[in-house]
C-alpha cells in the first residue's frame, strides 16, 4: 500500500509541479518511470487497508484488476506522451495530473473517495477537451460537464442513502452490513449505478461521449476513451462486488453495446467513429461484468485490450486528420501515410477478435466463461464491430511514406505482447476452434457490411437536451428496475 | 423532525434544478439549475447526519450529536461544485464571443453532426 499511496502521490506532485517548470514532454517520461517503479515494488497486489487513520480512514486495496488498470495506464501514458512531444504549455502537466487520478481510481475501495476522485479525473478531463479552443470541443466539452455534473448528483444522493443503511463508505465493511430487502438501500444503489453510468457515457444515460472523445485533441481521446471511461465501469465492477446489481449491469451492456453499434455503423467521421465504437466495446466489457466469476476477469482483460487499440485507432485517426486535414471516412480514403494506415490495421485486427494480439485473447476468456444465451449477445456485438469497421479496410492501402511515430509502436507491441501472453497462459485461446469462430465471425461481418453499406440512415442527433431527458428517464428506469427486482424475488 | 424538514427540501430543491435545465433553454439558466440540483444533494447529506444514534465526535462532549463524517464529506462536494461551476463559466463566456449565443438550441445548429453534402 505505500507504494502504491507513493506512485500516485509523485505522479500528482509532478503534475503539479509541471505547471511550474514546464519541462514538455520529459515530464510524462519521468512520471511514467515513477509510476512504473512504484507498480512494480508493490506488483502482485496489497491486502486492503485504511490510509489515513483507523476508523475514518479511506479504504485502498490493489487487486488483480488494480493492478491491470495501473498497466494500462501507464502503458497508454507513455505512448501519448511520445505521440504528442510537441506539445508544450500546460498539456503535459494536465496529462499527467489526469493518469495520476486515474491510479488512485483505480486502488480506491471507499465510495466517496471514489466519488472525489473521479470528478477531479472529469474536471481534468474536460479542460482537456477543449484544450485547442475549438468551439466545437468546447461545446462537447460542454455538454460533457453538465451530463456529469447531473450524474454525479444521483451518484451523491445514492451515496448519502447507502451511507445511513450501512454505515460505513468502505466496500469492504459494507459488503458485511449489506441487508436483503431493503427498499430504501435498493433505491440508493439504484442512483448510484445511475451515477457511474452517466459518468462512463453508457447508453441512454451519458450521451456525451462520442462528442467530447470525438473532437477532444488526439492524445486526448486516446487516454480518454482507453482509460478514463474505463474508471466508471471500474465503479460499477467495484459495487458489483458487494451488492447485486448483476441484472442491471447487464441490462445496460445489452442497451450500451448495441446503441453504440447502431450509432458507429451509420457515422462518416472517422474520430466520432471511434468514439461510437468505445461507447459499443463498454457494452461487451459490461456483459461480461455482469456475468460475474472468471468471466468479469474477461471483461477486465478486455477493457485493457480496448485501451491500447482504441489509444491506437485514435492516435492513428488523429494523426491521418492532420496529415490529410479531413476528417471524413470517404475522403480520408487512399491518403493515409504508411505508419498511420499500419497502426489503423492493427488497431482493426485488435478490435474485430483476430488472433493473435490482445483482443483476441479477452474475447476468449470472456467467451469460455459466458453461458450460451449470453454469448450469443456476444458473438452479435462482435459481428456488428467487424461489419462496421470493414469500411475502414480501403483506408488500409498507404499513399506513402510519412513521419513514424514511437507512440504507435509501443501500443502495437503492447498488443502483441498481451497476445502472447494470453495464449501462454489461457489453454482455452491456444484452441483451434476458437481461431476458426473468430474468423467465421469476421468474415460474416464483412458480409454484413456488403448487405448494409449502401444504406444512409438517419439517426437521431445526440442533442444537449435530448441526451439530459435520457439521462433523467434512464435513472428512472434503474431505480425502478432495481426496486421491481427487490419486489419480485 | 428537523432532519425531515430538510430532507424533504433537499428533495425539492434536487428536482427543481433539475426541471430547470430540462425546460430552460439559456446556458446560464441551465447551469444555476445544476448547481441547485448540486447543493439540494449536499443538504441532502447534511440532513442525513441527524440521526439517532450518531456518537460525538470528540470524546466527553454533551449531546446531542449529529454523524460528523456527512459534514466533512459535504466540504469536498461543495468545493468540486464550486471548481465546476467555475469552469463551466469561462465556457459560456467562450461560446459567448464565438457564437454569439447562449441557446442550446442554436449552439446545437452551429456544431452540426450530420450527414456530409456529397
Amino acid at each position: 500500500m505505500p507504494y502504491a499511496v507513493a506512485g500516485i502521490l509523485t505522479y500528482l506532485v509532478l503534475g503539479v509541479v509541471g505547471f511550474v517548470v514546464r519541462p514538455g514532454w520529459l515530464l510524462g517520461l519521468l512520471a511514467v518511470a515513477a509510476g512504473a517503479a512504484t507498480l512494480a515494488l508493490w506488483a502482485p497486489g496489497f491486502p486492503p487497508g485504511l490510509l489515513l487513520g483507523e476508523t475514518w480512514g479511506v479504504a485502498v486495496g490493489g487487486d488483480r484488476v488494480a493492478l491491470v488498470f495501473w498497466a494500462l495506464a501507464l502503458v497508454l501514458h507513455l505512448a501519448v506522451v511520445l505521440h504528442e512531444r510537441h506539445r508544450t504549455g500546460p498539456f503535459h502537466p494536465l496529462l499527467t495530473l489526469l493518469v495520476g487520478t486515474s491510479l488512485a481510481c483505480a486502488v480506491s475501495q471507499d465510495i466517496f473517495n471514489f466519488y472525489v476522485v473521479l470528478e477531479l479525473v472529469s474536471l481534468i478531463s474536460f479542460i482537456l477537451v477543449s484544450y485547442e479552443s475549438e468551439p466545437k470541443a468546447v461545446w462537447a466539452s460542454l455538454k460533457y460537464l453538465v451530463l456529469a455534473t447531473a450524474g454525479m448528483t444521483f451518484y451523491l444522493l445514492g451515496l448519502g442513502i447507502v451511507y445511513v443503511r450501512t454505515g460505513t463508505l468502505g466496500l469492504a465493511l459494507m459488503a458485511e452490513r449489506v441487508t436483503q430487502g431493503d427498499p430504501v438501500l435498493v433505491a440508493g444503489v439504484g442512483l448510484l449505478v445511475a451515477g457511474l453510468a452517466a459518468k462512463s457515457g453508457l447508453f441512454v444515460l451519458g450521451l456525451w461521449l462520442p462528442s467530447a472523445h470525438g473532437y477532444a485533441p488526439t492524445g486526448v481521446s486516446a487516454i480518454l476513451s482507453g482509460l478514463v471511461v474505463k474508471l466508471g465501469v471500474l465503479g460499477l465492477a467495484r459495487l458489483a462486488e458487494v451488492f447485486p446489481i448483476e441484472g442491471l449491469v447487464l441490462a445496460l451492456g445489452v442497451v450500451t453495446g448495441l446503441g453504440g453499434l447502431v450509432y458507429a455503423l451509420w457515422e462518416w467521421d472517422i474520430k466520432l467513429f471511434l468514439a461510437h465504437h468505445t461507447v459499443s466495446q463498454l457494452g461487451y466489457v459490461l456483459v461480461g461484468l455482469g456475468l460475474g466469476g472468471e468471466a468479469a476477469w474477461g471483461a477486465v482483460l478486455y477493457a485493457a485490450a480496448h485501451g491500447l487499440f482504441k489509444g491506437l485507432l485514435f492516435l492513428s485517426a488523429g494523426q491521418a486528420i492532420y496529415e490529410v486535414g479531413e476528417r471524413d471516412l470517404d475522403r480520408l480514403r487512399g491518403k493515409l501515410s504508411l505508419p498511420c494506415a499500419l497502426a489503423l490495421a492493427v488497431g482493426t485486427w485488435a478490435i474485430v477478435g483476430l488472433p493473435p494480439l490482445g483482443g483476441f485473447v479477452a474475447k476468449a476468456v470472456l467467451a469460455d466463461h459466458s453461458t450460451a444465451g449470453w454469448l450469443a449477445v456476444l458473438v452479435v456485438l462482435s459481428l456488428g464491430t467487424a461489419a462496421s469497421f470493414a469500411r475502414l479496410l480501403p483506408h488500409f492501402r498507404s499513399a506513402g511514406r510519412g513521419t513514424r511515430s514511437r507512440g504507435f509502436l509501443l501500443l502495437e507491441l503492447a498488443l502483441l505482447t498481451m497476445g502472447v501472453w494470453g495464449l501462454v497462459t489461457f489453454p482455452g485461446a491456444r484452441d483451434v476452434g476458437e481461431w476458426l469462430k473468430s474468423l467465421i465471425v469476421v468474415a460474416a461481418g464483412y458480409g454484413l457490411h456488403r448487405l448494409v453499406h449502401r444504406q444512409r440512415v438517419q439517426l437521431p442527433a445526440l442533442t444537449l437536451d435530448r441526451s439530459f431527458v435520457l439521462l433523467l428517464l434512464g435513472t428512472l428506469a434503474l431505480v425502478a428496475v432495481g426496486l421491481a427486482s427487490w419486489v419480485l424475488l | 423532525m428537523e432532519a425531515q424538514g430538510a430532507l424533504a427540501l433537499a428533495i425539492g430543491l434536487v428536482g427543481l434544478g433539475l426541471w430547470t435545465v430540462l425546460v430552460r433553454r439559456n446556458l446560464v439558466w441551465k447551469l444555476l439549475g445544476l448547481n441547485v440540483a448540486g447543493g439540494g444533494a449536499i443538504l441532502f447529506l447534511v440532513a442525513l447526519a441527524h440521526r439517532e444514534k450518531a456518537g460525538p465526535a470528540l470524546e466527553g462532549v454533551p449531546g446531542p450529536h449529529v454523524d460528523p463524517l456527512p459534514q466533512a464529506l459535504v466540504l469536498t462536494a461543495i468545493v468540486i461544485h464550486f471548481a465546476v461551476l467555475a469552469l463551466a463559466l469561462v465556457y459560456v463566456i467562450f461560446l459567448s464571443e464565438r457564437r454569439h449565443t447562449q441557446d442550446v438550441r442554436k449552439l446545437e445548429e452551429t456544431c452540426p453532426t450530420r450527414w456530409p453534402e456529397s
